[in-house]
């Protein structure tokens, strides 16, 4: 491969790679694997990479043709861009909430017997299936002016009760939130379960305080879950419509919300294909910082084992 | 409830459609062709004529089915059938050359649009019987198509919320002082933003609303903006809200909470101010059976089957006459009714075409500002 770059090709390297490849084929695992995998592939490169690739080309193309990156511009600019800004936070904001009440949430299911554990785990996920237009009206009755939170709060003599609850990014936090717990629950639980709790009981007979284990072994070996299901719920908000849309107000709109509008609405297919890059670069983006957190986490534990 | 409203969604989303209906004609153009002969070989097999009806189904379709199709049927020995595609699909198959119906029943503004896309027959009104003489309002003659029901956007508040006071007009509705409580106003994804409205508020006069002057109207909009708590998007939404207390007044599609009126909910409509629109009639070009579509219209405009249909479905008759046929009850719930007529105002379709994306366009950055 690397012969076709760099300019005097040493003559034996291009055909022994050919060869490899040419006795690689002859192979009947090889054969098999690439007749399993054709459907597949097949089935990527027509409904995936092609919609993302014309995509990719209608968000540079110019209205008159030509290539411009003027979609990107717009998109990147006034209100389009907070927008962008709002779609973001709201996400970190969801993501780290929903780790931290996931990790809560994970740490105690962790503790129970199985059985008990297996009841919570299920009460977590069936609101998962219950259609989101649905769970969100019950929001409304939970939350709104009058609804159960409030009137709970009022009753209680709490001040400033009550809240607006709705209708604003509060709203739209404890929406996505409740979305994305379960995600993050079960990536949490799978990883707390498989804690070694014996290293706990060294940490604890070496004379390690609570704090000490926690921060020192516990945290350390759930980390890596910790960052993936942070990741996780960052990008499932990424692209997250609905609640946005029935829990916030006007300025709460998500990037979803303004492709939906200009496919929609505007007929702005341009336009939109930016914003769906944009949206796709995050979510690389989040990945790869995924990729450099376990990297660095390899390197360290690599140093701590040396 | 109001399904005709599902399609000027569909409308908005299609307006311009040049390239989302080059592309959706290239995908339902296969289609198109054989669910058309199908059904022209079913009505030609049996002997018996068919017509094919474009309507927007649901509760809407229903009353139609019972109102105008079945005694159609009945008295025709025509068998009408219906499809409910959107109109994005039915200019492709236009464009195509074979529509599989004969007839259209939408928004009126939808047939502005199909107007310009030279889609539709123009239509002959001397084949029309029950046309003539009827009174149909001006505005919903067009060389195209012939209103059908009226329905309206109007205001609605909650009986229990001012203290025996009644919100008369929309000044009333943006006056937070006298009449506090939170608002909910209609979003831009559900219709045509609610601009009038701010004009009239603001004291322009109903005949002299179009055309709109846009900032004067996002200047009184300004004014309300801070006690507009939600901007709806779908239909229910004015009624969860009414209901649940989040708002005390809010537009509405009238007919949304007959249900909740019903049920003993303290909510009343007030018709002062309401923003009317119609549906109509249209044939398409390439219809394969223009005589049983004027047929069916026709039948439609009898002041008796109009007044039927009004019985069934909360939208106003478009022939006049058909309120002799109508108990005062029912009349008193329609927005074509002598008294609304006059206390509403007809939406003109035209400066909205015109105005509409530049205005969504400033609508929608300054609801997220």
């Amino acid at each position: 491969m690397a012969g076709s770059v760099l300019a005097p090709v040493p003559a034996s390297t291009a055909p022994a790679a050919k060869s490899r490849v040419r006795r690689s084929l002859r192979s009947r695992r090889t054969r098999s694997g690439l007749l399993n995998g054709a459907p597949i592939v097949v089935y990527m490169l027509v409904l995936f990479v092609y919609p993302i690739l014309s995509t990719l080309f209608l968000s540079v193309k110019g209205v008159h043709g030509g290539l411009t990156l003027h979609w990107y511009a717009d998109a990147l600019s006034g209100a389009n861009l907070a927008v962008l800004l709002t779609t973001l936070r709201i996400s970190a904001e969801t993501s780290l909430i929903s780790v931290v009440i996931g990790f809560l949430l994970a740490y105690a299911v962790s503790r129970l017997r199985p059985l008990w554990a297996g009841l919570v785990m299920l009460i977590i996920v069936v609101p998962h299936f219950i259609s989101a237009l649905v769970r969100t009206y019950g929001w409304i009755i939970l939350l709104g002016d009058h609804g159960v939170v409030n009137s709970v709060l009022v009753d209680l003599h709490v001040p400033g009760a009550p809240f607006q609850l709705l209708y604003n990014e509060i709203g739209v936090i404890i929406g996505t939130t409740s979305v994305m717990l379960p995600y993050t629950v079960l990536l949490l639980y799978a990883v707390m379960r498989g804690v070694d709790r014996r290293l706990l009981a060294a940490a604890a007979s070496m004379g390690a305080g609570r704090l000490v284990m926690f921060r020192r072994v516990y945290l350390p070996l759930v980390a890596p879950g910790l960052v993936n299901a942070t990741v996780l719920s960052f990008i499932l908000c990424l692209g997250y419509y609905l609640t946005p849309a029935l829990m916030g107000g006007a300025r709460q709109t998500v990037v979803a919300a303004l492709i939906d509008d200009e496919v929609m609405k505007q007929n702005q297919w341009n336009g939109a294909a930016a914003l769906g890059v944009i949206l796709l670069v995050l979510t690389f983006a989040g990945l790869s910082l995924l990729r450099l957190a376990r990297a660095i986490g390899a390197s360290a534990r690599q140093r701590g084992a040396a | 409830m109001k399904e005709p409203r599902i399609d000027r969604r569909i409308f908005l989303r299609g307006v311009g459609g040049v390239a989302a209906g080059i592309t959706a004609t290239s995908l339902t153009g296969c289609g198109t062709g054989t669910s058309r002969s199908a059904g022209a070989a079913a009505g030609g097999g049996g002997g018996k004529k068919t017509i094919v009806v474009r309507n927007s189904g649901g509760t809407y379709g229903d009353a139609n089915l019972k109102a105008i199709y079945e005694p159609f049927t009945k008295e025709t020995g025509i068998t009408v059938k219906v499809v409910n595609i959107e109109y994005a699909q039915m200019l492709a198959q236009i464009k195509q050359g074979r529509p599989q119906f004969d007839v259209i029943d939408d928004s009126m503004a939808d047939f502005v649009l199909f107007g310009k896309e030279n889609a539709l027959q123009k239509l002959d009104q001397d084949r029309l019987k029950n046309f003539k003489g009827a009174g149909i309002a001006n505005n919903l003659v067009t060389p195209y198509a012939i209103g059908k029901n009226y329905w309206a956007s109007v205001m609605a508040y909650r009986t229990d919320a001012f203290g025996g006071k009644t919100p008369q007009s929309w000044a009333d509705f943006w006056d937070t002082k006298t009449f506090s409580g939170n608002r909910s106003l209609q979003s831009q994804d559900a219709d045509l933003p609610e601009l009038e409205f701010a004009l009239l508020a603001d004291g322009v006069p109903m005949d002299k609303l179009y055309p709109i002057d846009v900032d004067r109207a996002f200047k009184s909009l300004d004014r309300i903006k801070g006690s507009v708590k939600k901007y709806w998007d779908t239909g229910a939404l004015p009624g969860v809200l009414l209901g649940r207390k989040e708002v005390v007044a809010s537009s509405v599609w009238h007919g949304r909470l007959d249900a909740l009126i019903k049920q003993g909910q303290p909510l009343a409509y007030q018709w002062n101010g309401a923003r009317r629109q119609s549906n109509g009639w249209g044939i398409p070009n390439g219809a394969a059976n223009t005589d049983a579509a004027y047929q069916l219209i026709d039948f439609s405009l009898r002041p008796s089957v109009q007044a039927h249909f009004a019985t069934l479905y909360p939208m106003g008759p478009v022939v006049p006459a058909a309120y002799k046929q109508l108990p005062a009850s029912v009349s008193a719930n329609l927005a074509s009714s002598p008294e609304h007529l006059k206390s509403g105002f007809d939406l003109d379709v035209d400066w909205w075409i015109k105005n509409q994306d530049a205005v969504i366009k400033r609508w929608r950055g300054w609801a997220r500002g």
